[in-house]
Parts: C-alpha cells; structure tokens; sequence
C-alpha cells in the first residue's frame, strides 16, 4: 500500500462534521410537553430503536463517503506483482502488429490481419488481449481486455501506413507498456521480420521485462525495385536517378520522367540483382518557379509506394548582391568571398563588388543584401542608409575587419568592443579556435567542420540582449551574431573575411559557411526541396512567417495557428505565403524496399530473448513490483456509498415523518 | 349611526377574544349577556322578569324579593317567583393540574376553564343560585363553599382567576371534598379533561348522584388531543409525569384517534350510567355550547 500524496490525510477530519452534527441531532430531539402519555402505545420504542439503527447507519455512510473522497485524493496504490496473478494461469497477450510499408506488399498485410486474428481466437477464454499497432510510432489500439470480439474488429481496421519500424526502438518503447501489465504477457510480433528493420545492436531487440516473445513472420522474401534517389540541377535541368534491385534476377525497367504532370523522357535501364544503377535523362526545361518532377519505374512490383520518386525543383532567379571593400583602392580583402559566392550557382547570385569610396553612390535596395567587409568603411551616414535598408526587409552582412580597433562602437549595430586592443598576436601559436556551433540555424546546419579554423585576430563585442550568439569562440566571445532589424536580417561577423585575421578562407568549410550565410540573407531561397517522411517542415524554415501547407491529397495541413506540420504522405506539399509558392518533396523511405525478411535464426534468437515470468519467479532475479492505483475503485465505492446514502437518508426521514411502514 | 366597533354578541364567546380580556368578572358578564342576547327569550331558559308564583317566605330567603303589595294586603310575606329561578345550589369543581395547561391555540384548556367556571358561577348568581367552588389537583387548592350571599361571586371569580396549573391529577380528592361539606341536593359541574380511567371517575361520581346531586362533567380538549398532527416523530413529554415517549406521526394520526375516541365514548357511557351528564368541549369552540348544555341540563334536573 502506497499514499502518493499523504498530505490529504489532514482531509479525514472532515468526518468530525458528520459526527458533530449527527451528536447534535441526536441530543436535541424533536421533544414537546403532550397532556398525557397515557394513550401512547409502549410499542413506539420498537420503532425509535429501528429509526435510531438507521441514522447509524446513515451516519457509517456519510462517513464511508468522506472516508473514501480523502483516499482518492491521497491517491492510493498497491505494490502487486504480476506473477502473482500467474497463478491462476492468466496471462497478458500482446500483440503487435506491423504497419510499417513494406507490410503493403503483396498480400502481406492480408496474411497479417489473418494471422493476428487467429492469434486472438487461439488466446484462452481467461487471457486478456492488448492491440498495439506499430508504424512510426507505437499506437495502443486497445488496453487489455477480454473482449476479443472488439479487438478482432480491431484489427480488421487496421492499415498499413508509409513509415519505416526499427525493431529496436519499438522494443523499447514496449517496454513502458509492459512494465504496467498486471499479468504475465507474452509479446506477439506480427510482422514481415524485415531484416532492414533490425537494430544495429541485437540486444536492443531485448525487453528489460520478462517476458515471452513469439514473432509470427508474415510474407516472403520477393524481389522488388525501387527508385532509389533522384538528384537534378535547378539551374540546368539536369536529372539522373537510382535505380536499386532487391531480387535474386536481373530485370529490365523502364524510367519515364513526369515535368509537372507531362511525360517528358524514358529511359530503359538493365538491373543486375542486388545492385545499383545511376540513369541520367536529357536536361529538363524547367519553367520558372516551382517545378515537380516524378520519375516511375515500370512495370512496378510488389510494392508500388517505392516505384516513384519524386523531386521539387525550385527555378532560381539571380540575386544580385552588394559586397563593400573595405580595403583602400582595391577588394583584395573580399576576393575569397566573392569566389564563393560565384561557385554557388545553386543560389545565382550576381555578385557587384565595389570598394568603400562607391559606397555612396549604390542604391542599397538593388540588392538582396549587401556584405560589408570592413565595418570601418561606413561613415555615420551610411550608417543611416544601411539601417534603414535592412529595417525595410534587406540582409546585411557586416565584417570586422583589420581597422575596426580605429573604431569606438560598430556602426549600424551600435555593439560596444569589450577591448579596443584584442590582438591576441599574430603567431598561430596563439590563435584560437571555434567553441560552439548553433548548428540547429539554418544558416549553420551541418558546417561542424568549420571547428578546423583558426582565429588569430578578432574583435570582442559586448552581445546584447537582442544578439543571437550563432558562432562563439572558445574564448567565449561571440564570433557570429544576428539581430533582427526591422524586417530583414543582419549578421555581424567579428573577425576578417580574408586571411589577415584567420586562415577560414582557405578551409573546405568556407564555402558551405558563405552559402549558409547567403542562404540566410536571401530568405532561405536555396532551400532544398526534399524532406524526410516522418520530419516537420515549417513555415519559417522556407523564409516564410504566414502561409498555408498544403498536403500531397490538396488538403490543408497545417492546423490553425500553427506553424510546421508533421510530413507524413508521400507527395509534394505545397507551401504557400509571402506572395510565393514552394513546392517541397516527400519520398518513400528507402530502408522499407528490401523486403529480405531476418533469417530463421536470427527469428529463433529474437525469441529467445524472451523470458517467461515463471523463470523468472524460480531464478534469482528480482521481479519489480508493479504498483496499481486504486483510484478507480475509489470512485466506485464513493458512488455507491453515495447512492446508498441518498437512499437511507430518503429512508429515514420516511420514518421521521411516518410515512414508513 | 354605523356600529363600527361593536362586536357582534356571538363573537364575544369566542375563547381567542375572551383571553383578551384580563377581567374574569368581565368575561363572565360578557359571555352571559351575549348568551342570554342571543337565546330571544327560550321558554326553557328565559331570565327576563316574568312572573311565575308566590312563594312564602322562609328563613334564608333573600328579603329583597317579598312583595311588599301583598304583605299590606293580606299581612303575610310572600316571595314573587319569576321563571327560571330554581333557588338551587351549584358546585364547580376545577381541575387545575399540569395537564390543564396545554394548549395548542390561543387559549390553554385551564384559561378555557376558567371562563367556563366564572360563566357558570354568573349565571348561577343571576338566577339566584348559591354558587360553590373546589380548584384542585392533585390536592385541594382551593375551596368556596356554596352561598348566594351578595359578593360571594367575587370571592368565587377570584379563587377561580387564581387557579394555575399544578401538579397531576386526583379527582377523589374534589369529590371526598365535596361529599364532606355539601350534604343538601344541588348541581355539580365538573370541568377536568379527565386524564383518568373512567371507572375511577364514576367510582366518585356515582355515590354524589345517589345523595341526590346532579352531575355535569365537562371535559376539555384540545384539538391536538382530538386530532393530533405531527409532521414528524416527536417525543412526547407528559406534562404531569415527565414521562416521555417517542411516537410517529402515523400512529398519532390512526392509532391515538381511536384510544382517545374509545375513552371519550368510554366516559360518556360510564357517565350516562351514574346518571350524570357528559359534555365534551373543544377549547376553540365558543363558550355558548357549554353553556347551552348546562341550561338543558338544569331546566331537565330543576
């Protein structure tokens, strides 16, 4: 016995009232002075005792009712063991069933409905029956019941969804639904044993409670082919696909490429059994915008949800950018960046790059965004300008270059420098390195490699409130910032872009850091456009702060208020806001097209991971004890106590009043 | 002139307005001349001067009454007669017990007896008849013996005006009274609610009506005595004993109404039996049945 919240225990003084007022009653009875007595029957104590035996009673329930209010807020709870209910050979059967792709293959699902329903009727009359469906996550179709009529219904409401299982990560999430069992179970799989479905490390297919495991294998290994990634070029249409078998036999197949709903190319491809082959098509015309492409395997197989591929090109449009020299009579200082900038023809960016003394005659709103490679060449008048350039929607980028100990506070931004004299010398000796990573920005996503970079020279700025610290030193000090202003977007970088201050330029990383950084700037224009099944796509991530998703079937799918969906068909969503529309691909996950079940030992091993609860009872481990809330019962005994006493209260004033017999 | 103000004479017998009035000579004098407004000269129970027959004086007579005519006439005193005049005596016997004192209304049965009892000696006077009294209890609380005397009334009015409720109840104690003192023939008007078996009353009763007295028995009631109406189950406490005891309102609703009704009809038999009168008198009913009853009874035995 357990008292989950003790403190409620004071509540028990509640049935003093009852008490107190039942002694008052009782000590002032209705008493009036009569002429005589003599005409009064001696019979009437009989029916006093009756009545006083029930306001006794009456009393008992009305303190049975507090009583039993104050144990459900204390919440109660026994400690059972679930092996103790063996004894009466009862047992939990828990059956899961597999709705993870690959079971739509064939007539796979079918053969496991068939089988788990035999399950059922094969379970005893006594054993009760849980019906959990498996997918991307586990869903508890029924608690445990005897009701096996329900549950065959059950089951016959099942679907195959699109997602992909790891046993391993189901088995554990099992175990939550295990430990709470009260009866010994035994874990029935239903499943198609997908060798691709098992866990890197085999014991993590183990419950860490005991308890028996039958895997009921459904469907055979049948060959089957995927497409298994589409790769195209949005700036020259250029597409290739993969093609993977998974069959004994070589097979010939043919590819045939859809352009926003058209046929446009075939081609024909021989596959080898178990391997791959790369198919390129003739370069696409793609329109401008978003464009769909599908491409479908022909004839399909067993499994048709893995025959089509599908991929949003996105046709970019040039961005023209500004980047300032800071250098004097010349942009040496940002040829490593515009370098960049040009190989990036992912993003089409028309790079215009002037030195500080043209600054004055650009109009800022020509650009998307404008880098500024040292924040000494603005004067305060340009300052001005680029405030309010980036507060009506544009991106800055604003460097700290070599003459930024000349200045007192960084223009734009108004940052104060922690030290105007951060020289931290000139010797690699002395450099130092990059401590974190915001690698969850979009801007930074996947760039740990720019750790490899070396800082010899900085400049420390006092962050702010308002700072996003997205790049810290290892010293601590921030190394990239962004602050919003107004609408758009400004990120203040506080070491040089060229060698003089640190040797990224000439790291592998540079590049990525410099689209991720322009990607940013531009709204996240050269977003790519394929997610994974089961991610969530947001509406921030596509640059846009209101809009609609719209789901593969047209339906809307983003909920009122919200602001990313869980992509969870295959298809195109549709993402419209902001004026423009992305189109943004969901594809079959690969790791469900190799359809090889587990081999049969490996099945026999699984199941002897299982260990029936009366082994353990007789071995030397400790069983936990399982602790039960008695909450339900409670409620139940306060009903009834309830009834009851509405009853004998109703009761006894009937004999109060006479009215009883 | 409108007659705004003045209550009707019926009403003046109604007990709720009697116990208005703090005067029991007063409520006596009220109630017999709304009674006597009211009955339009009875031949039976007329009180207006009419003459009826001579009578010769005798020692004890009042002198007021000798018709001095016919003394000068014939040298003899004589004593007019007028009807209605019995020249008897009549003896109230007062219970004033514990019991007496319930009430549920505006009256309790001891008020209601008090105005019975200062009635019936008025009336008495008025028609010339010595007038008695015992209150009592369980003991003798007070006694008047019979007299015609002028201001005797008072002396009577008074003794009843003091009567409160006592203790219980001892009806032998009156009667073994009243058969000391009382030898001569006369009216005897019990008023009690006769909380008693009717055997021990009549025991009493009867030797008075074989010296030749003639018995009225008045029993008061209450009508949540006659009709008790309880909403729930009380515990009835005896005014008398102390004694208590719980009843529902079902058996006081069936069960009582038949043991009361069987002693009332019990001591009505009994009564009739020991050649007395039994009248049965409801405390919220205007006095002028009492009294009517007592006239019939008085016109049959005078």
């Amino acid at each position: 016995m357990s008292f989950l919240a003790p403190a409620f225990l004071a509540g028990l003084l509640a049935i003093g009232l009852p008490l107190w007022l039942h002694r008052l009653s009782a000590e002032n009875p209705n008493r009036r002075p009569f002429s005589s007595v003599m005409f009064l029957e001696a019979g009437e104590p009989r029916r006093v005792l009756a009545k006083q035996l029930q306001y006794l009673l009456l009393l008992a329930f009305r303190i049975a009712v507090l009583v039993a209010l104050v144990l459900a807020f204390i919440q109660p709870a026994i400690w059972r063991d679930p092996a103790a209910a063996a004894a009466g050979g009862q047992r939990l059967h828990v059956i899961v069933v597999d709705t993870s792709a690959s079971m739509a293959a064939g007539d796979r699902w079918d053969e496991a409905v068939d089988t788990a329903i035999d399950l059922i009727d094969s379970v005893p009359a006594a054993d009760q029956v849980q019906l959990i469906a498996a997918g991307r996550v586990f869903e508890i179709v029924s608690s445990a019941t005897l009701d096996k009529a329900t549950v065959r219904q059950q089951v016959r409401s099942l679907e195959t969804g699109v997602f992909f299982v790891d046993f391993g990560q189901l088995t554990r999430a099992l175990d939550g639904v295990l430990r709470t069992a009260e009866l010994p179970a035994v874990l029935h799989f239903v499943t198609d044993a997908q060798a691709a479905g098992l866990p890197t490390r085999f014991a993590d297919l183990s419950p860490t409670e005991p308890v028996e495991i039958v895997v009921h294998a459904v469907g055979a290994d049948e060959p089957n082919w995927s497409v298994g990634s589409l790769f195209g070029s949005a700036l020259t249409g250029e597409l290739a696909a993969t093609v993977t078998s998974h069959a004994a036999a070589a097979a010939d197949r043919t590819l045939e490429i859809e352009l926003n709903g058209n046929v446009v190319d075939r081609q024909r491809v021989t596959l080898e059994p178990g391997s791959e082959a790369v198919v390129e098509f003739a370069p696409l015309t793609l329109q401008s915008g978003a464009n769909r492409v599908r491409v479908i395997m022909q004839p399909g197989d067993v499994l048709a949800a893995d025959d089509a591929r599908m991929l949003a090109l996105n046709r970019p449009v040039p961005h023209p950018v500004l980047v300032v020299s800071g250098e004097l009579g010349g942009t040496g200082d940002t040829r490593f960046l515009t370098e960049a900038m040009r190989v990036l023809e992912g993003l089409s960016l028309e790079v215009t790059a002037i030195g500080e003394s043209e600054l004055a005659e650009q109009e800022f709103s020509d650009y998307e965004f404008v880098v500024v490679a040292d924040a000494a060449a603005i004067d305060g008048r340009e300052a001005d300008r680029l405030s309010r350039y980036v507060e009506s929607g544009g991106g800055l980028l604003l460097a700290l270059g070599p003459r930024s100990p000349m200045l007192s506070a960084v223009p734009v931004t108004g940052h104060a420098f922690a030290s105007q004299a951060t020289p931290l010398g000139g010797r690699a000796a002395n450099a130092v390195t990059i401590g974190s990573i915001e690698t969850s920005h979009p801007a930074l996503a996947g760039l740990d490699t720019i750790r490899a970079a070396r800082f010899m020279r900085y400049a420390a700025v006092e962050e702010t409130a308002a700072d996003e610290v997205l790049i810290r030193l290892e010293t601590g000090d921030p190394l990239l910032i962004e602050r919003g202003l107004g609408d758009g977007r400004l990120l203040l970088y506080a070491s040089s872009l060229d060698r003089q201050w640190n040797d990224l330029p000439r790291e592998p990383a540079f590049v990525p850091f410099v689209a991720g950084l322009a990607d940013h700037l531009l709204g996240g224009a050269g977003f790519t456009n394929e997610a994974a099944l089961g991610s969530t796509l947001a509406l921030a991530a596509m640059g846009m702060s209101g809009g609609q998703i719209f789901g593969p079937d047209g339906e809307s799918v983003l909920r009122l208020g919200g602001t990313d969906v869980l992509l969870d068909q295959i298809g195109f969503y549709e993402l419209v806001g902001g004026g423009r529309t992305e189109l943004v691909a969901v594809n079959f996950d690969g790791r469900e097209s190799d359809l090889a079940p587990a081999p049969e030992q490996t099945l026999a091993r699984w199941q002897g991971l299982g260990r029936a609860p009366e082994a353990v009872e007789g071995g030397s481990a400790v069983r936990e004890e399982v602790l039960v809330p008695l909450g339900y019962w409670l409620l139940l005994l306060i009903l009834a106590a309830a009834i009851m006493e509405s009853g004998l209260g109703n009761w006894h004033l009937r004999v109060r009043r006479g009215l009883a017999a | 002139m409108a007659s705004t103000g003045v209550a009707h004479p019926r009403h003046l017998l109604e007990p709720h307005v009697l116990a208005g009035l703090s005067n029991l000579e007063l409520v006596a004098r009220a109630v017999v001349n709304g009674f006597l407004t009211g009955l339009h000269r009875s031949p039976f129970f007329g009180f207006s001067q009419e003459f009826r027959e001579y009578k010769a004086y005798a020692e004890g007579d009042d002198p007021r009454f000798i018709d001095w005519n016919v003394y000068a006439r014939t040298d003899r005193t004589y004593i007019k007669r007028f009807l209605g005049e019995t020249n008897t005596r009549l003896v109230i016997l007062l219970d004033a017990s514990a019991s007496m004192g319930f009430g549920s209304g505006a009256v309790t049965k001891l008020q209601y007896a008090k105005f019975l009892a200062a009635t019936l000696a008025y009336l008495a006077t008025r028609q010339h008849d010595a007038v008695g009294l015992i209150v009592f209890d369980e003991d003798i609380v007070d006694h008047k013996k019979p007299s015609s005397r002028p201001g005797h009334l008072h002396g009577v009015l008074h003794a009843i005006d003091r009567a409160e409720p006592g203790t219980g109840t001892d009806l032998a104690r009156p009667i073994e009274r009243f058969r000391q003192f009382e030898k001569g023939r006369g009216l005897v008007a019990v008023i009690s609610d006769f909380y008693c078996e009717p055997e021990a009353l009549l025991a009493g009763v009867r030797p008075l009506a074989y010296q030749g007295h003639d018995v009225v028995l008045f029993q008061l009631l209450d009508p949540e005595e006659l009709k008790p109406e309880l909403r729930e189950s009380a515990l009835l406490e005896d005014m008398e004993s102390g004694a208590a005891i719980e009843v529902s309102p079902s058996f006081m609703r069936a069960r009582y109404r038949e043991k009361i009704d069987a002693h009332i009809s019990d001591l009505k038999r009994q009564a009739t039996g020991a050649g007395a009168d039994h009248v049965l008198v409801d405390i919220t009913h205007p006095l002028d049945e009492a009294l009517r009853s007592y006239l019939l009874f008085r016109h049959r035995r005078g």
